[in-house]
């Protein structure tokens, strides 16, 4: 048994005279998918939390209280009215900080998660619709990818590009994690490559790459969405993580550089933990956000896929 | 009193954010103590959700909405789940169509029984080896099968397994929903053979669920008929068969037929002793999915007109092929083994056997989708088997194929006119408006009209034979020599198969299109072709005219099949 209800069926009416119709719009698309998601609870909190940190994002120079790098208050000075988050040991406004160091992890989460994410799509399909030589090849480099762990493989190719700015992290950032989603993409490819309509097409005269990004791709949607969401939160993990360690540049206001000069001036020994736990929060809540999200993920084209209707 | 008493039972479906569908609406029927009662319908009838509402296992967002299930004298409808489980021993069982798979994968077969012995408590610790033994004995399976994960177990053990399993309850009444339907033919055969058997000497009340009628009044002794979600005839095997009164099981009725009579007739085929020739009227066949098959159109002469290519025969030379043994330390697989046949242009060849007898692998080989390990095919001129990328290309332009599954077959994302549209333009010079005529033209020749809105539907929008109408029309698109037809009705109704079979037919002899028909049912293949070949482990076992080979079979495998295919009039075997 299996009454799943079908999704909602796109117009029937009017079709236009010529050209075969393709899919539905893509911003169509995305509002029932953005709907499918908002349906699930856990999702819902998820996007309300993001929405405040793209909103933070966006407003930033309109919700910040001082700028980010003005230095011309007093040093590790405790929360007040004034400063409520108190001030670093430079002598910046922390809370102001915290909002506009928004835009970094969201920039480089959203970023880097695409690249990641493209680099996956490219790869999982190709590799998970390819047979023989070629197949091998991918596996053995996205084995490569696997084991190798990817936070000193960061460090490594960040200390290497010299002066490294935000598109440099979020390259880097691209290229350690693309492996995995890479991997689940192509198990998928290759349980769908054997259906009868992926055969169809090829005996339509279908090209293999025509197959691979017109029949298969848009069955898998769900899982490309989840394993963007996953390679974002990652992203912005790692862009933390790498602030936090000095890597790229200290002088650009993030919550993982807000970490680096709040450990480097023993915030926590003179009392002053709100410097650690404001942005530390913010990177958790943010990640958790993303997660959360994705719980509404599996909704996406989960449906279609049992399209085969019980006897 | 009767053992089981349903009063006005409906059903509910209620999804989220979907209208509520009653699947089955205020149902009342008795099951007698030792009856074996058949309940027959199509997909759609509710009778699965109805097998499942009188075991209690309908599962959201089916619910009972309202209606009284009387078992044994006490009301199970709004029992309580505990109670429920505990009522499960010495009360009802259900045996599903995939209780193959019903089995945990990680747990030996006798896991599987001391884990119920366990739960219900009813067998004694020192007793369960034994009875376990008993119990796979029954179901005529020998002791060693205990030690056997469901893995090492074939698709009919498995089957046997969980009637076993079932039975360990000591059930009063026991649920058989469509106990064979995914198994094999012979097997299917044997195995409900053992449930009658069974059911005579255990004296369990027993319903069948089932799609297939003949298969039913082979059995029972009662049948209850249903259609839309009502019991629309109820009464003996025997009334059924010989003087059914509701047009829906006349209807149904009308599908069987001996492969082996001298006249075949199957409603909108033609009788087809052993000469060739077609209906003249088929205006009945395709009623039930909605759509009219066209009879000679037009627009089918104007398709067929603009190739005038040679037609040229098909010819397999002495094929092998041979796959690599799947685990190490076992055999390497003959799929198929030395065939060789010629299938002249305009014939229809029917490939028939049961699964694993190397038909489809054929189909493969012919489709250059797999390549033989020894041998040759030919199109024509064309060598298949050396064909390379490009080669096979331009061999889809002459030998297309209609795929068993019409739900798989067709990408759900995409329209309809997507789907048809692609051969179109791959394999010809039309584009844009030109194109899109002659997708409409396809439509109109498999019979899907009004041609402008089928194009636009999706695929879970269109019924299981309108899918298949679909699947033929994309096969059709590039005006094929060959159509090669994988089990093309297996997985539809009974009723809408004629439909669909003579649909083939019909445009195979407008288009003067050769087809290689695969399939296990002789019946279907008596009606739709000319020869026919009984494969048996990859080899041919039997060739000739079609009506020849099944009126007088040679080789005891042929007779086997021949007697595997079920048969309504058989009826008074069981009782």
């Amino acid at each position: 048994m299996n009454p799943t209800p079908a999704p909602a069926p796109a117009s029937t009416a009017a079709v236009p005279d010529h050209a075969p119709s393709g899919p539905a719009p893509l911003w169509r698309t995305a509002v029932r998918g953005l709907a499918t998601i908002w349906a699930v609870p856990k999702a819902r909190l998820g996007l309300v939390i993001l929405a405040v940190f793209l909103l933070t994002a966006l407003f930033a120079p309109l919700l910040a209280p001082y700028g980010a790098t003005d230095n011309s208050f007093g040093r590790n000075e405790a929360a007040s009215a004034a400063h409520w988050l108190g001030t670093t040991a430079a002598g910046e406004d922390v809370l102001s900080q915290v909002i506009f160091g928004s835009r970094i992890s969201v920039v480089v989460g959203f970023v880097a998660g695409a690249l990641a994410t493209a680099v996956a799509v490219l790869v999982g399909l190709s590799w998970g619709y390819a047979r023989g030589f070629l197949a091998d090849v991918a596996n053995f480099v996205v084995n490569l990818f696997l084991v190798i762990p990817s936070l000193p493989l960061m460090i490594v190719i960040a200390t290497y590009l010299q002066n490294s700015g935000l598109a440099m992290i979020s390259i880097v950032i691209a290229i350690t994690g693309w492996a995995w989603g890479a991997r689940v993409l192509r198990s998928q490819t290759q349980s769908l490559r054997s259906r009868d309509f992926v055969t169809a097409a090829q005996f339509s005269g279908e090209g293999s790459w025509r197959i691979v990004f017109r029949e298969i791709l848009p069955n898998m949607t769900s899982l490309i969405t989840g394993s963007y969401f996953g390679a974002a939160t990652a992203a912005i993990l790692a862009e933390s993580g790498l602030s936090f360690l000095g890597i790229g540049d200290t002088s650009v206001v993030s919550w993982g550089s807000m970490l680096f000069w709040a450990q480097n001036s023993n915030a926590l020994l003179t009392g002053q933990w709100l410097l650690l736990l404001a942005p530390g929060l913010c990177i958790a809540l943010l990640a958790t956000s993303l997660t959360l999200i994705n719980f509404g993920v599996d909704g996406l084209s989960n449906p279609r896929l049992r399209e085969g209707k019980g006897r | 009193m009767s053992l089981l008493e349903v009063t006005d039972l409906s059903v509910v479906y209620e999804p989220k954010g979907a209208e509520p569908t009653y699947a089955v609406k205020d149902v009342s029927f008795a099951l007698e103590r030792g009856e074996f009662v058949g309940l027959v319908g199509e997909s759609g009838s509710g009778k699965s959700t109805l097998g499942f509402a009188v075991t209690r296992l309908s599962k959201p967002p089916a619910r009972i909405s309202h209606g009284r299930i009387v078992v044994g004298g006490r009301d199970i409808a709004g029992l309580a789940d505990e109670e429920l489980r505990r009522q499960r021993q010495g009360g009802f069982a259900m045996v599903l169509q995939s209780g193959m798979n019903a089995l945990n994968p990680v747990r030996t077969v006798r896991h599987h029984f001391f884990d119920i012995f366990a739960a219900h408590g009813h067998v004694d610790r020192r007793r369960r080896e034994a009875r376990a033994r008993e119990l796979v004995a029954k179901v005529e399976l020998p002791d060693l099968v205990l030690d056997r994960y469901p893995g090492e177990l074939s698709g009919g053990m498995r089957q046997r397994v969980s009637i076993a399993l079932a039975l360990s309850l000591e059930p009063q009444l026991m649920v058989f929903d469509e106990p064979t339907t995914a198994l094999d033919v012979l097997v299917q055969h044997a195995v409900m053979r053992t449930i009658r058997d069974l059911q005579r000497e255990e004296g369990f009340t027993a319903l069948l669920i089932s799609h297939d009628l003949g298969v039913v009044l082979e059995s029972t002794s009662r049948v209850m008929v249903m259609h839309d979600g009502a019991i629309v005839e109820d009464g003996t095997s025997q009334q059924i068969l010989h003087a059914p009164e509701h047009p829906y099981t006349q209807m149904l009725l009308s599908h069987y037929a001996d492969p082996r009579a001298e006249v075949v007739e199957l409603p909108g085929l033609a009788v087809r002793g052993g000469t060739i020739s077609t209906a003249s009227t088929r205006s009945d066949d395709a009623g039930q999915d909605g759509a009219v098959a066209p009879a000679a159109r037009p627009s089918a002469v104007r398709a067929g007109a603009h190739r005038s290519a040679a037609r040229e025969p098909v010819v397999v030379d002495h094929v092998s092929k041979v796959y690599p043994a799947p685990r190490r330390g076992q055999a390497r697989v003959v799929a198929v083994d030395d065939v060789s046949f010629r299938l002249e242009p305009g014939q229809s060849m029917a490939l028939v056997g049961q699964s694993g007898s190397g038909k489809s692998t054929i189909a493969k080989l012919v489709t250059g989708v797999e390549r033989p390990t020894s041998g040759t095919v030919h199109v024509g001129d064309v060598r298949v088997d050396t064909l390379r990328r490009r080669g096979l290309r331009d061999l889809r332009r002459q030998v297309q194929m209609v795929f068993q599954d019409p739900y798989s077959a067709l990408n759900p994302l995409h329209s309809v006119e997507y789907t048809l549209t692609r051969p179109v333009v791959n394999f010809s010079d039309l584009r844009g408006r030109d194109a899109r005529r002659r997708v409409l033209d396809l439509l109109d020749l498999v019979g899907l009209s009004p041609v402008e809105q089928f194009a636009a539907k999706l695929p879970h929008q269109l019924s299981g034979g309108q899918r298949q109408r679909v699947v033929i029309a994309r096969a059709l698109a590039c005006d094929p020599q060959v159509l090669i037809a994988d089990e093309p009705v297996s997985m539809l109704d009974v009723s809408l198969r004629a439909g669909v079979l003579a649909l083939l037919e019909d445009l195979r002899v407008q288009l003067g299109m050769s087809m290689l028909y695969i399939t296990h049912d002789l019946l279907s293949a008596r009606v739709v072709t000319d020869r026919i070949m009984v494969l048996h482990d990859g080899r041919v076992v039997e060739a000739g005219e079609t009506a020849q080979v099944l009126r007088f079979p040679a080789d005891p495998y042929t007779v086997a099949l021949l007697d595997a295919v079920p048969q309504p009039g058989r009826a008074g075997d069981a009782a």
